[in-house]
């Protein structure tokens, strides 16, 4: 109410000049501003802000990476808040089988965050949708395709259906047990197992500038991310505390992440579940920024013609969560004769790959018709080597080439060009 | 059902359709599966556009109306099938780009099948020469200026809705940007247009500078408001990204030295591309924190384009404001503009203490403004349940200008939503209808002042009442809006 009286202040006057029946009314409907529209209730959702959302004209409408893909109002952010509500207050019952849809809405973002930019009460979308989440998982009303990604979890502690970490022998990748006086914990993330030669990469980068790091693969778990994001809070924290014990075992001065993912997760999300990781946590981009600036990497080579001409797609968990757009760029220029075209979309503008959220589990051909906007986007550069530093951005993108695509453009990692200049 | 939960706003005289599944396969064949919905969540997703009324009705768990269809074409020859289907059985079709109309235009209030323009979206092309931009009808305003501006453009047409409104809803309304001075409203930037007419038919307006072939037709088209053709593809003039911007504004003791300042700026052929001008109340409002503008009148200036030019404009805008008592406030003012003029939060608000608010922008010539203006205030404020009334101008012509009212007020409680809020239009529309203005300057006409059609076209209305005969027989594109009137019904004239 106090912020409500500072923001408009101006009505002051006006109230004043009101005759007496109308402030009556006026005071009423002020008093009873919260019981008429925010019923109380057992509700986590964040009821205030779906209203403010839902009754906004739908100001972020043009840069919501769903609502762009589908061009369908449906998809559009103040109806997702809108339906937030109703599912909320009960206008629409989220128990009836009939409903489903609705409730499926709830999760066709992509987590992206381009709302917050535009969004006068400085909010973005899913941080609303998933306290609407809250409350459907309290009913027992979480998406069976949520529920099989808790259940991989729960089952091989990954997000894959087989524990990912237990292929690094057969895909070539060295697994370096802590001794428990590292320099630097390097965190794989789940999905950077699917890019084998990226972490590969990252370790001889590591090595190259004399690092005394581990990767623990052995005991490896996820961060626990898409258990953020389906909001299943008690599974989300198991995953917390398992990885507060690892990283502390490490003795590592600082966590070194492949995966954007696990650095917002370890971070912020486990902050905002209470759990606090005393170690810094970084994303390796950050990470290789520094070693170069303290003189540890050099890179010297010329890169073959094959991948001197690269477009930047900047991961938005990068740019817009972690707020880092130098470190990539400040990386890339120290490559002797790279020519870096940058897209329209790029740094903290950037369109998402698609591949972020839980989008691409409600509604997969949602999130590929995403990805296709994005390779579109950067196709536009001309240059047919997209890099990027997250593997969902890697995955996400190659989802949304084409077939014709897929002959002309190669999508690698910042870690894979490195190494070819070192 | 959910549907059956909500209440209704426009529920009389709905279509009947005999055999909706049948029409579905029909528009199923024409668009695909995929492209068409009778599904709960799409059709109650286009249950309205941005009417401030709609807000309340949102926020009561009200529908503003229900469509039986979304359609969503992707070739104008699809829209001309989904068309020439729609006469023969008698189906209304209401074009809908991003909702973000304020006049209910877009509503389906009768049923029928919205038409939604969005995967029209593809920027096609921009000719440097010839500074055009040729765009597909549904593309979103902000995403095209972006595009123009990554390029070293701007389209020059900035609406406050720019983030959520589209190119054939700019067209079809008639829209004015806020940068319109200079660089014209939409009817002075469109130059050529592909649409597809009521019946089916697809026809083209060549993209020219200017051409004496004989009336022009294209203009029929700007502001038709989706009931006489649906806009596919059209040519707008672009310009080079402005090499500079002065930022100026000054404040006036009386809303008339404001004017008279403003007026004379023009007169001189000077055009700075943004002009507004707030009155007292909504100075307090918006500049609340500028010391120089204590109960005065704000006036911002953006003059724009080449350096020199800009320079020049300046001085002179400068000289006219103190020439008429202006006292400089600097460029913070404008930065503030800047800054603020995308982030609409009132619409959240005033629905939560019910509130009933619109916009009534009316077009003016200079002579008299200032009365007119006057007139609105005290006849409005005296409406029962009016709290505020307030204005700006912010669309100026070397013969007229734009005013912007703003009103908000709590209905009596023997009075609906609807009858309050028709109460203070209809007082408003008479006052400035008896002085000679024109009801709406750039929101258009839709459902909520199509009432007040007669008064403002006199015995022309019938001439244009036969031209949407003409080209509509059946009636069947957009109906219940420009020419009759839903609301009808318990209103005074
Ligand atoms: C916050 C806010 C600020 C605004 N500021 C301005 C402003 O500064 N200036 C201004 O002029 N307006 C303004 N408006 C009003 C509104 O944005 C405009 O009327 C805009 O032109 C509507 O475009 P749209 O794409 O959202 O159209 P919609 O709301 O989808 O449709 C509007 C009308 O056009 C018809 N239509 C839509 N597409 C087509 C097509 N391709 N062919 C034929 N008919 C079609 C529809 O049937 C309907 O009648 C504002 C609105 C809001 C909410």
């Amino acid at each position: 109410m106090g912020e409500i009286l500072k923001k408009y202040k101006w009505m002051g006057p006006i109230i004043d000049a009101m005759d007496r029946d109308v402030k009556r009314l006026f005071m009423k409907n002020f008093r009873m501003r919260d019981k008429n529209f925010f019923p109380e209730g057992e509700y986590k959702a964040d009821i205030k802000n779906l209203v403010n959302c839902m009754l906004c004209p739908n100001m972020c409408r043009f840069d919501c990476g769903t609502l762009q893909a589908e061009q369908k109002e449906t998809m559009s952010p103040a109806y997702k808040a809108r339906i937030g509500y109703y599912l909320t207050i009960g206008k629409i019952d989220p128990s009836k089988e009939e409903n489903k849809a609705f409730i499926d809405l709830m999760y066709k973002c992509s987590n992206e965050e381009s709302c917050k930019i535009w969004c006068p009460f400085e909010f973005s979308v899913v941080s609303l949708l998933e306290t609407v989440r809250d409350d459907l998982n309290d009913k027992g009303l979480m998406p069976d395709y949520c529920k099989e990604q808790i259940d991989k979890l729960k089952k091989t502690n990954t997000i894959e259906d087989h524990n990912i970490y237990e292929t690094y022998k057969e895909k070539g990748i060295e697994n370096i047990e802590t001794d428990g006086n590292d320099e630097v914990y390097y965190y794989i993330g789940c999905e950077s197992m699917k890019f084998p030669e990226v972490v590969k990469a990252n370790i001889e980068l590591l090595k190259k500038a004399g690092v005394r790091f581990s990767t623990n693969l052995e005991t490896k778990v996820c961060c626990g991310g898409p258990a953020f994001n389906i909001r299943d809070l008690e599974t989300a924290k198991d995953f917390a505390n398992r990885n507060k014990d690892l990283i502390e075992k490490t003795g590592a001065n600082v966590v070194v992440s492949d995966c954007p993912g696990c650095v917002v997760t370890l971070t912020s999300r486990y902050q905002k579940a209470g759990i606090e990781i005393g170690t810094k946590v970084i994303h390796i981009v950050e990470y290789i920024k520094q070693l170069i600036d303290e003189g540890k990497l050099k890179f010297e080579k010329n890169v073959s013609d094959e991948f001197s001409k690269i477009t930047i797609h900047d991961p938005c968990l990068i740019a817009r969560n972690l707020n880092d757009t130098t470190s990539i760029r400040a990386i890339l220029n120290k490559i002797p004769g790279l020519e870096i075209s940058e897209p329209m979309y790029n740094k903290d503008s950037v369109h998402c790959c698609g591949w972020s959220g839980t989008a691409h589990w409600a509604d997969r051909s949602l999130a590929i018709k995403e990805a296709k906007n994005r390779v579109n986007e950067l196709k536009e550069t001309g240059s047919n080597v997209f890099l990027s530093a997250c593997p969902l951005c890697e995955l996400g993108l190659a989802y949304g080439l084409s077939e014709g695509d897929k002959e002309n453009i190669k999508i690698i990692d910042i870690a894979e060009l490195l190494i070819k200049a070192l | 059902m959910n549907i059956e939960n909500f209440e209704l706003i426009y529920k009389d005289n709905r279509v009947i359709i005999e055999n909706k599944p049948k029409i579905k396969e029909k528009l199923s064949k024409i668009v695909g599966n995929a492209n068409v919905s009778d599904n709960e969540i799409d059709i109650m997703a286009y249950n309205k556009d941005t009417t401030l009324l709609a807000f309340n009705w949102t926020l009561e768990g009200k529908l503003t109306a229900l469509p039986d269809f979304i359609v969503w074409p992707e070739t104008p020859e699809q829209i001309s099938s989904i068309l020439k289907l729609a006469n023969e059985e008698g189906i209304p079709v209401i074009p809908f780009s991003e909702g973000s109309g304020a006049v209910g235009g877009a509503i389906a209030i009768y049923g029928g099948i919205i038409l939604d323009m969005k995967k029209f979206n593809k920027i096609l092309e921009i000719n440097d020469k010839d500074l055009t931009v040729t765009v597909e009808a549904g593309t979103n305003g902000m995403n095209l200026e972006r595009y123009l501006n990554a390029k070293g453009y701007t389209g020059g047409h900035i609406p406050q809705s720019l983030y959520t409104s589209s190119v054939g809803g700019w067209i079809a309304h008639r829209a004015a940007g806020q940068f319109s001075s200079k660089y014209g409203k939409i009817e002075d930037i469109v130059m050529g247009m592909e649409l597809v007419l009521p019946q089916g038919d697809i026809i083209k307006f060549k993209t020219i500078a200017r051409a004496s072939t004989g009336p022009q037709l294209d203009k029929l088209f700007i502001g038709n408001e989706g009931t006489l053709g649906i806009v596919t593809k059209a040519t707008l003039k672009i310009w080079p990204f402005p090499e500079k911007r002065a930022l100026i504004s000054y404040a006036f003791t009386t809303f008339e030295d404001s004017l008279e300042a403003t007026r004379q700026i023009l007169r001189q052929q000077i055009y700075p591309a943004v002009i507004r001008i707030y009155d007292a109340d909504e100075t307090y409002r918006h500049f609340g924190h500028i010391e120089n503008a204590k109960n005065k009148v704000m006036v911002v200036f953006v003059c724009e384009g080449v350096k020199k030019l800009v320079d020049l404009e300046a001085i002179i805008t400068r000289e006219t404001c103190e020439k008429n008592n202006g006292i400089d406030c600097g460029e913070e003012p404008v930065n503030h503009w800047f800054e603020t003029r995308f982030r609409v939060t009132e619409t959240s608000f005033a629905p939560t203490l019910k509130m009933v608010a619109d916009t009534i922008e009316i077009g003016f010539l200079w002579d008299n403004a200032a009365n007119m203006y006057h007139s609105v205030l005290e006849t409005t404020k005296k409406v029962k349940g009016v709290i505020m009334m307030t204005a700006h101008i912010s669309h100026f012509y070397p013969n007229g200008i734009g005013f912007y009212f703003t009103f908000a007020g709590i209905p009596p409680e023997e009075k609906t939503d609807l009858e309050f809020y028709q109460e203070v239009w209809n007082t408003v529309v008479k006052v400035v209808e008896d002085a000679g203005g024109s009801f709406s300057h750039h929101h258009g006409v839709g459902i909520t002042r199509s009432h007040w059609m007669p008064v403002e076209w006199g015995k022309a209305f019938e001439t244009l009442k036969s031209i949407k005969k003409l080209l509509d027989p059946n009636n069947i594109l957009n109906p219940g809006k420009i020419y009759e009137s839903p609301w009808d019904e318990g209103m005074e004239s």
